[in-house]
C-alpha cells in the first residue's frame, strides 16, 4: 500500500497500473473458482474415493459399489491392502494386454507422426493444389464417427472385404487384417491423423520463408532443409501432437472392440468388461489407473513441451 | 481492505460449493419419476436391453396398454445393451436402502433375477397378479422369487442350408462337425452375447454333474466353477478350427453378419433375433435354425416390481395385462418371442408357429454372477491359447 501511494505521487498512471494487478488477479482467481470447484467435486473427488476402493476401503462413498461387485477385497492394513492390485498384475492375460496396448500406442504414434510430418514438410515445400488436398483429405476422420468408421475398417480388411477381392482377382490370396491387431494399429491411425496432421503443418508454416531461403542460397538440399531446420524448429507441435495421439490410444475402446481380437486385446476393452459383464469393480480401478499412470508419463513429455515453449517465448 | 477481500472470497467459494451442492440435489429430485396425482396413473418402465425390445414397449405394449386403460401413461427410461447394467443395480439398491424413489417401476433386464436375490422386488404371486398362475412353474422358478416372466427365447443352432443339408443333431455332432470344417463356424465373447453365451454353457455342461449344474442356476456357488475345466479344455481344442483360427466377434450381430454374408456356415444365434431377420429380410433365406440335444440354453426374460416403488399397485395392473392372451400374441408377432402362457389361448397361427418349442423345457442359464465368472473365465482360458 504504502509503495503504490508513494509511487502515485510521481506518476498517476503508472500506479493505476500497479494497483491494478492483484485486484485482477482475485477477480481472476474467482472468475476460475467456479470450474475449479466442479473439477475438484466431480472428478477429483470420484478419483480419490476409486483410488480409496482399489486399496480395498469399502466403506462410505464406496459402500453401493462394494455391495454389488464380485471378487471386492476389503482393506486389511491401515493403508488398504493391495489384493485387488496383485490379482490384476498376478494375470499373465493383463500382463499380455498391457504389453499390446503399449505395442499399438507406440507404433500408431509413430505411423501417425511419420505420415503428419510428411503431410506437413510437402505442403510446405512444394505446396500446390495436390498437396492441399492431402492435407484436407488426412482431415476427413474428423467428421466422421468412430464407431463407423471402425465398421468400415473391419468390413474393408475382411475375409471377404475389398483388400482380399482385389487380391483374389488377379489370382493372389490377400491378408485378412479384420479382428487382429494390425487392425487396431490402421483404426487408431485413421482417428488420430486429422490432429496430428493440423498441430504439425501449421507448425511448419509458421517457419519464415527467410529461413529456407536461406540456406538454400547457402547450397542445402530438401532433406537437409528438413531435418535441420523444418522439424527441429517445430520440436514443441510435434511434441504436443505426438502425446496427444499417444495418449488417445492408449485409453480407447471403440476402435479395438470393434476391430480387434478378443485376445489380445487393449486395456480399454479389457477394463470395460471387467466392469460391466464381469461385475469386477475394482480390478477394473486397478486397470484404469494403471492406464492412467502410463498416459501420465506420456503427460509429463506434453508438460515439459509446453514449458519449453514458453520459455522460448520469454514467458517463463 | 485485505479482510474484505477475504470475505469476498470465501463468499464467492460458499456460493460455488452451494451451486455445485445445488446442482446435485436438483438432479436427485428429477429423477423421480411418475406420480398418481390427479386421478392419472403414470409408470416408468427401465428396459436394459436391444433396441427391438425397446421398440416392443414404445410401439407395441405401451400404446395398446394407454388403449385399454386410459387413466395410465407409461414411459420407458431406456438403456442400450445393458451397459449401465451394474450402476443401475447400484442405483435401486441405494433407493432401496435410503427409501427413496428410485424413478423407475418396473425393471425389464437381465439383472431381474440379481434384485430378486437381494430382496429388492416387490412381493409379485398370483395373488396380486392373477395372470401369473397360468404361467408353468419351470418358466417362472428360474427368475427367483417375485419376478415375472412375459416372454422367453433360446439359441438355435443356424446353419447355412445351400451348403449344409444335414445339420448336427447333438452337441457331440456340432463339436465333431466344427474340427471337420476349419474356419466355418464361431460363436460371440460370451460377455458380449447371449447366443454365445449358450453354446459354452452347453459345452461346460456336458461335463458337469447335474446336481452341481441345478445349483449353477439359481446360487451364487464359486466352489463348484472347478466342474468348468475340462469344458475349457474342450472350447480351448475348438482355437484352431474356428472363424479365423480363432476369431470369436463382440455381440450377436456381428456372428449373424458373417453367417449371412457366408463367411461361416454354422453359429449359435438367438431365436427372436433370428425370426425378425429372417422376416425383414437381414438374413437370407438360406439360413435355416435347428435345435440340438441338449439344446442351447435359453430362457424367460424376467420383469420385477421394484420394492421401493410406491407405485406398485399401478406397476401390478401392467404385468396382469402383459400376461393376457393378446399382449402375449403381440410379443410373439412383433419380436417373434416365445409366449409364456399355455399356447392354447393363443391365435392358431402362433400355435403352429412355436409348436416344437417346447417353452417349458428350456434349459436356464447360470445364475447371474456364476455367469459374470463364467465370461471372465473364458477370457483367460479360450481365446488366444
Amino acid at each position: 500500500m504504502t509503495v503504490s501511494t508513494a509511487r502515485r505521487s510521481r506518476s498517476g498512471t503508472k500506479s493505476l497500473g500497479v494497483r491494478r494487478t492483484p485486484r485482477l488477479s482475485v477477480a481472476g482467481f474467482l472468475m476460475a473458482l467456479p470450474p475449479i470447484v466442479l473439477v475438484l467435486l466431480f472428478v477429483g473427488l470420484p478419483v480419490i474415493l476409486a483410488l480409496g476402493f482399489s486399496l480395498g476401503f469399502t466403506g462410505g462413498l464406496n459402500t453401493v459399489v462394494s455391495l454389488v461387485g464380485q471378487q471386492v477385497h476389503k482393506a486389511t492394513d491401515w493403508w488398504g491392502t493391495l489384493a485387488a492390485w496383485a490379482d490384476v498384475f498376478g494375470d499373465t492375460q493383463f500382463l499380455t494386454n498391457l504389453a499390446v496396448t503399449v505395442v499399438v500406442t507406440v507404433v500408431s504414434a509413430v505411423v501417425v507422426l511419420g505420415m503428419s510430418i510428411g503431410i506437413g514438410l510437402y505442403l510446405r515445400m512444394r505446396g500446390g493444389w495436390f498437396a492441399t488436398m492431402l492435407s484436407g483429405l488426412a482431415v476427413v476422420p474428423l467428421f466422421i464417427p468412430v464407431v463407423i468408421a471402425s465398421w468400415a475398417i473391419l468390413t474393408f480388411y475382411a475375409g471377404d472385404g475389398f483388400i482380399r477381392s482385389v487380391f483374389a482377382s488377379v489370382g493372389l490370396v490377400g491378408p485378412t487384417w479384420g479382428y487382429t491387431v494390425v487392425a487396431i494399429v490402421i483404426g487408431s491411425v485413421w482417428t488420430s491423423l486429422p490432429f496430428a496432421v493440423l498441430m504439425i503443418s501449421s507448425g511448419f508454416q509458421s517457419i519464415p520463408d527467410a529461413m529456407i531461403e536461406a540456406a538454400q542460397d547457402a547450397g542445402a538440399s530438401r532433406a537437409r532443409i528438413a531435418f535441420s531446420i523444418l522439424i527441429p524448429m517445430s520440436s514443441v507441435p510435434i511434441v504436443i501432437a505426438s502425446t496427444f495421439t499417444a495418449i488417445g490410444v492408449i485409453g480407447s475402446f471403440t476402435v479395438p472392440y470393434f476391430t480387434g481380437p478378443n485376445a489380445p486385446t487393449m486395456l480399454g476393452v479389457m477394463l470395460t468388461s471387467y466392469f460391466t459383464a464381469f461385475n469386477r469393480p475394482q480390478q477394473s480401478i486397478v486397470m484404469a489407473f494403471t492406464i492412467f499412470i502410463v498416459a501420465a508419463a506420456i503427460g509429463a513429455f506434453y508438460v515439459w513441451a509446453n514449458f519449453r515453449s514458453a520459455k522460448e517465448q520469454g514467458r517463463a | 481492505m485485505r479482510t474484505t477481500r477475504r470475505r469476498v472470497m470465501a463468499g464467492a467459494l460458499a456460493t460455488a460449493v452451494a451451486l455445485a451442492l445445488a446442482g446435485c440435489v436438483q438432479s436427485a429430485n428429477q429423477s423421480q419419476g411418475g406420480s398418481t396425482s390427479g386421478g392419472k396413473h403414470s409408470l416408468t418402465v427401465f428396459v436394459s436391453a436391444d433396441t427391438n425390445i425397446q421398440d416392443l414397449w414404445q410401439k407395441t405394449l405401451i400404446p395398446a396398454f394407454e388403449k385399454a386403460n386410459p387413466s395410465y401413461s407409461v414411459k420407458v427410461d431406456f438403456d442400450l445393451h445393458g451397459v449401465h447394467d451394474q450402476q443401475t443395480v447400484a442405483k435401486i439398491t441405494a433407493a432401496t436402502v435410503q427409501k427413496r424413489d428410485p424413478g423407475y417401476d418396473i425393471v425389464d433386464a437381465g439383472f431381474v433375477q440379481q434384485l430378486s436375490t437381494s430382496g429388492l422386488l416387490a412381493t409379485a404371486t398370483p395373488k396380486q397378479i392373477p395372470n401369473l398362475s397360468k404361467v408353468a412353474e419351470a418358466i417362472r422358478k428360474p427368475g427367483g422369487a417375485n419376478s415375472v416372466p412375459y416372454r422367453a427365447s433360446s439359441v438355435l443352432l443356424a446353419y447355412n442350408s445351400d451348403k449344409i443339408s444335414s445339420p448336427p443333431k447333438t452337441v457331440d455332432d456340432l463339436l465333431a462337425w466344427i474340427k471337420a470344417n476349419p474356419g466355418k463356424f464361431t460363436y460371440c465373447s460370451p460377455a458380449s452375447g447371449g447366443s454365445g453365451g449358450a453354446f459354452v454353457t452347453t459345452v461346460l455342461d456336458k461335463t458337469i454333474p447335474s446336481a452341481d449344474r441345478a445349483k449353477m442356476v439359481t446360487e451364487y456357488e464359486p466352489n463348484l466353477e472347478t466342474d468348468w475345466n475340462a469344458g475349457w479344455a474342450t472350447l480351448r481344442s475348438l482355437n484352431p478350427y474356428v472363424y479365423q483360427q480363432g476369431v470369436y466377434p463382440n455381440g450377436n450381430n456381428q456372428v449373424l453378419d458373417l453367417l449371412s454374408s457366408g463367411q461361416i456356415l454354422m453359429a449359435p444365434v438367438w431365436s427372436d433375433q433370428f425370426t425378425s431377420g429372417v422376416q425383414s429380410g437381414q438374413i437370407p433365406k438360406n439360413i435355416k435354425a435347428t435345435q440340438t440335444t441338449p439344446s442351447l440354453t435359453g430362457g424367460a426374460s424376467y420383469l420385477g416390481v421394484l420394492k421401493a416403488s410406491p407405485r406398485a399397485k399401478d406397476a401390478y395392473k401392467l404385468l396382469n395385462w402383459l400376461l393376457t392372451p393378446s399382449a402375449q400374441a403381440s410379443i410373439s408377432q412383433s419380436v417373434a418371442g416365445y409366449p409364456v402362457i399355455p399356447l392354447k389361448e393363443l391365435p392358431q397361427s402362433i400355435q403352429t408357429e412355436f409348436a416344437n418349442a417346447q417353452i417349458d423345457k428350456l434349459r436356464p442359464t447360470y445364475q447371474a454372477q456364476m455367469n459374470n465368472d463364467m465370461n471372465q473365465q473364458w477370457s483367460q482360458q479360450v481365446p488366444g491359447k
